[in-house]
Parts: C-alpha cells; structure tokens; sequence
C-alpha cells in the first residue's frame, strides 16, 4: 500500500501520460464514450470514498448533490442564461449548503439507520423535483440548448474535449483527498471511521470532522453532476437523483478498495470495462447481463477480499519488485 | 369528505398487511443476525414468480400456491445464510450491506434476462369483485391478502413466544453470547430466522399476484417502504414493524388522496426523515419481548 503510494511519483506520471494521450491515440466515439463514464464514475466514487472510506459513513444518498448540481447549472442556464462552468460551482455551492441539514439529521445515525436515511434523503429531493414543473420541468425534464461549439458555454463537437474536463475533475478529486489523507483531518477521519467513540474520547470532534468532509464530498458530487447533464444534453428528475448514482458511487469504491486514495479508480476501471465489453460481445437486446456480472464481481470481491481490488494490486506490485531485488542480491527470500 | 379520508385509511390498511409481511422480515434478520437485508424486495419477488406460474402453467390459485412459495423461499433463506451470510457476519456494516445489496442486483437482472421486463398478471375470480361496507369499498384480494398477511404475523408472534426455537431466536437476539452460552447453536438459529423472513416475503409475493403485476423491479416498490417502517418502528423490533407498516400504509394512501398521485412517497419519506430527526431509534424502543 505505501509503497504503491511512495513509489508512485513515477507511476502517476505514466498513467497522466497515457491518459492525457488517449484520446489522440483512440479515435472511436464508442471508445471514448466508455473513458469518459469510467472517469466520471471513478470522480464520483472518489468524492463518495472521502465520506464512505475514510470516515465509514455509508451514505446511499449521493445522487441529492449528484443532482442538485445538474438542476443548479442546468436552471441557471437555461433561465438566466449562465455559463455551466459558472453554473457548475453554484452546484457545488448549493449541494454544501443542502450537505449541512441533511447532515445534521443523518449524522445522529449509525451503520444501516445512516445509509437508509441518505436514500430517504435522495428520494424526497428527486420526488420534490417531479412535483416543480413550472420551475423544473417536472417528469418531463428538458433537453439542453444545442450551442454547438462553445467552450465558454461547456459545450464541445466532439468528445474528447469532455474527456479531458472530466479528467481533469477526476485529478482534482484525487489530488484533494491525497491532500486530505496526509493531513490532521484525514487521520480523525480514519479515527471516526474506526471507532467513532474512542475518537471522541480522545478529543476528535467526530461531528465537526464529518460534517466538513460531507461538505467537501457534497460539493464535488455536485460538479460531477453538471458535467454528466451537459455530456448528455438532457436532464429529468429520475436521471439526476437516480438511485444508480447513490449506488455506483459506493460500488466502485467497495471494489476497488475503500479508504484508499485509488481505490474507487480500479474498481470503475474494472466495472465499467467488463461492462462495455460485454455489451460490445453481446451487443444489445440482452438486458440485465451487464448487471448480473457487475453484481457476481461484488459479491466475489466482498467473499473473496473485502479490503478491495487495489490490495492485489499493490500485493502483486510489490511481489515482483521484491521478488526482482533479491534475484538481483542473489539472498534466498527464506534466508 | 369523512368518507374519502375513511376509503383513503382502509386503502392504506389493506396495503399495509403486505408492507407488513415485507418489514418484519427484514427487522427479524436484522434482530437476529445483525444484518440490514437490501434484497428482501427481491425475494418478495420470487413469491410473485413463482405464483404466477405456477398460475400461469397450472393453473393454481396465488393463494393456494402460498404453500409452495413459502417453503420454496424457507430452503433459499436457509443456504443464503448458511453459504453467503455467514460469511460476512464479522465484517461490519458495509461488507454487510453491499452483500445484500449485490444480490438484490444480481437477482432483478437474472429475473430480467429469464423472465424479461414484461409486467405479468394473474387473474382469479376475486381479482375484480369488491365487498361494500355502507360507502365504503373493499376489494376482495385485498382484503383477502390483508387477512392472510395478519394471521402470518400471528403464527410468526406464536412461533417466537411459544417454541423453544422461537425463544432461541429472540434470546440470540438479545445476547448473541449469552444465549450461546446457554447452549443455543446461532448457526441453526440464523438459518431459521433468514428462511422464516424470507417465506414471509415469498407469502407478500403470493398474496399481492391477485391485484399486482409481476415485474423483475417490483421489490424495490415494497423494500423502500419496509425500510421506512422498520426504522419508524426500530431495527429488530417484529411489533414494531407490523405496526409501523400499517401506519406507512394508511400515511402513504392518505398523502396520494390529499397532496397528489404522486406524493404518497413524499409523506411517507417526510415522516421516516422527521422520525429519525425526533427519536433516531424509531418509534418502539428495542426487541419486543
């Protein structure tokens, strides 16, 4: 695990390089449409991994900021005529706002009581959102102005400027929780996540703790939003606040390793490829294979290694590294 | 008006003795083994299945195919313990939770590649005929559903006080390691809990096929509403969620009668969030006695 992490100066740069390469290098729509999920997810699990990794608080209910962020740009576009790019940090902003009540409810709770309130939260924000027709469409929902090429306006032809704004969120993401880990708040984290009440015992306000990491979390699922209704042009209450969204946030996680700064980008990597090959093999027609494979994946990962994928990882990385230096020593590894 | 709030409650109440079923499964696995189930929809799911073929090849009543959904459901919720569950027991919430959760994917998504998404109904001959009470109305297979539903919860009360593995089951409850101690194998008792919960939600499934379509999502309808009455009426707690659902039931009805079609949920939600906000532990203190 350190040792990925401390070594990982080099690899970081690799994988930077291949990502920023990869759109030059694939040039199929269907290909990069598949990145351009697997980033997003991946950005969506790591702000969900702040709450649900580092401090344990199992929150189903991300898809509130998820679409508080797409209703804020998208009103604010379409009735006022403001960039998204604008748009996308008022989301931000008000998805902060909206994490302080529903945090001060919820954090009362532990374990199952949390989660089935955050989806009780979700739920009433998306069946709110179905009830503002006047303001917000309604069940309809409404398609987004087609401005062609315009930047200023987070509209591009083609898709490989979305790859790199989404990349560029999924940087910001993990480059704030690597800040986050290696300071005083993620080691209360990690406490409150351990054991809430020997944290509080020796002193961490466990509230205060959860309540700014929730504002955090909050803020960039609510930039993920945005990005995903202008990457679609559409945009209705059941697309927004979908449960989906709640769930993939915490699946990619849980796969890939939760609590660790590239755990939620494995486990989308691995996720969503097996997915879009799949679909590629079977091609349509064939509903539900997809998430049958997606859900025999987690039950395997959760039986099998609980910890997540990126521990096999790192296992199997330092394995051949050490395995590489004590032939070069010529030391038997028993000796 | 006293009439329509009176149609709205009995709406609500009839409806209630199946959310009933479906909660007080999921607080009696919860109770005894410690784990919330997220699939308990799903396995509601499987009782509407299996009813409705069983109508559909051999023409069976839903009801009358009760005997075999349970059982059927029973043996499922004894090898998902004893080969899934108890596997997990030791690793806290979250392995917890996604397990459950995994599987109620896994099964919608096999339930939609065999069965497809179509919506499948049964019709019985009491599937249109209604009972009049002065002005109001009862539709036969639901009360027919809500009868049968109330008379499970009291075999289940029974089952809990009156047999020694029902005592079992409520003293693992209690003290996992005292009641080990007194010579109480939580192993066999965790299997009876799951299959017992899990014939309940198969008995929720027969009973709903009358006036129900069958659908791989269906259970997502029912387990949101559970959970909602399990917490109100606190995790573990069996009267407490019989009571809770019959309450959601009637909440649910009278927020689509007077705020709108689609607003029963919102009432229902609103009063899971004020609940949790007011008394976290839900509304009936901890495991009935």
């Amino acid at each position: 695990m350190q040792g990925f992490i401390s070594r990982g100066g080099f690899w970081v740069g690799v994988l930077t390089a291949v990502a920023l390469a990869l759109p030059l290098l694939v040039s199929s729509a269907f290909a990069i449409d598949i990145f351009i999920r697997i980033l997003l997810f991946a950005f969506i699990g790591v702000a969900w991994n702040l709450m649900g990794g580092y401090a344990k608080q199992l929150s189903l209910g991300h898809a509130a900021y998820f679409g508080l962020g797409a209703y804020t740009s998208t009103i604010l576009l379409i009735r006022y005529g403001v960039s998204p790019w604008i748009g996308m940090l008022a989301g931000g902003v008000v998805a902060m706002l909206a994490s302080l009540p529903i945090g001060a409810l919820c954090f009362r709770l532990r374990g199952p009581y949390f989660a089935i309130a955050t989806i009780a939260t979700a739920q009433v924000l998306m069946l709110l959102f179905l009830k503002f027709r006047d303001f917000a469409w309604g069940a309809e929902g409404t398609t987004m102005p087609n401005l062609g090429d315009a930047p200023l306006m987070m509209q591009f032809e083609g898709k490989a400027p979305y790859y790199y704004v989404v990349l560029a969120l999924l940087a910001i993401g993990l480059a704030i929780t690597y800040r986050i880990e290696r300071s005083w708040m993620g080691y209360y984290l990690v406490a409150v996540g351990e054991d809430e009440d020997a944290a509080e015992a020796i002193g961490v306000d466990a509230l205060r703790i959860k309540r700014n990491i929730y504002l955090i979390s909050a803020f960039l699922t609510a930039l993920a939003g945005t990005f995903y209704v202008q990457y679609i042009y559409f945009i209705d209450p059941n697309t927004a606040f979908s449960f989906n969204v709640s769930v993939e946030a915490a699946l990619v996680s849980i796969v890939g390793g939760i609590g660790t700064l590239w755990g939620p980008l494995v486990g989308t990597v691995l996720l969503e490829a097996t997915s879009a090959l799949l679909q590629s093999w079977l091609g349509g027609g064939h509903g539900g294979v997809q998430l049958t494979v997606y859900s025999l994946i987690l039950i395997g990962v959760i039986l099998c290694r609980p910890s997540g994928l990126i521990g096999i990882l790192t296992d199997a990385y330092d394995h051949v590294v050490h395995a590489g230096a004590a032939r070069a020593k010529e030391v038997p590894l028993d000796g | 008006m006293l009439t329509t709030i009176a149609q709205a409650v009995v709406n609500g109440l009839l409806i209630g003795g199946i959310y009933a079923l479906v909660s007080i499964g999921v607080t009696l696995i919860f109770g005894v083994v410690k784990i919330v189930n997220f699939a308990q929809g799903e396995f509601v799911m499987i009782g509407m299945y299996i009813s409705f073929f069983l109508a559909a090849n051999f023409g069976i009543d839903p009801l009358l195919s009760l005997v075999i959904s349970m059982p059927v459901l029973f043996v499922i919720g004894v090898l998902l313990q004893h080969f899934l569950l108890r596997r997990v027991l030791a690793l806290g919430d979250m392995p917890q939770i996604f397990l459950t959760f995994a599987m109620s994917l896994l099964l919608v998504n096999v339930a939609l590649l065999l069965f497809t998404a179509n919506y499948r109904t049964v019709q019985t001959p009491y599937s249109e005929t209604a009972i009049h009470f002065g002005t109001l109305f009862v539709p036969m297979a639901k009360l027919i559903a809500f009868a049968v539903a109330m008379v499970l919860s009291g075999l289940l009360w029974v089952f809990l006080h009156a047999t020694d593995l029902g005592k079992a089951m409520r003293a693992a409850a209690q003290n996992r390691d005292v009641a080990m101690l007194m010579g109480i194998n939580p192993d066999r008792v965790f299997c009876v809990a799951v299959g017992v919960a899990l014939a309940l939600a198969g008995a929720a499934g027969s009973l709903l096929m009358p006036f129900y379509p069958a659908y791989p999502l269906v259970g997502q309808v029912f387990v949101l509403m559970a959970f909602v009455a399990v917490v109100l009426g606190t995790l573990g707690n069996v009267t407490g969620a019989l009571i809770a659902s019959l309450m959601m039931g009637v909440a649910e009805s009278l927020g689509i009668q007077f705020v709108g079609a689609d607003s029963g949920l919102i009432v229902v939600f609103a009063m899971l969030l004020l609940t949790l906000a007011l008394r976290p532990n839900g509304l009936f203190g901890g495991w009935s006695r």
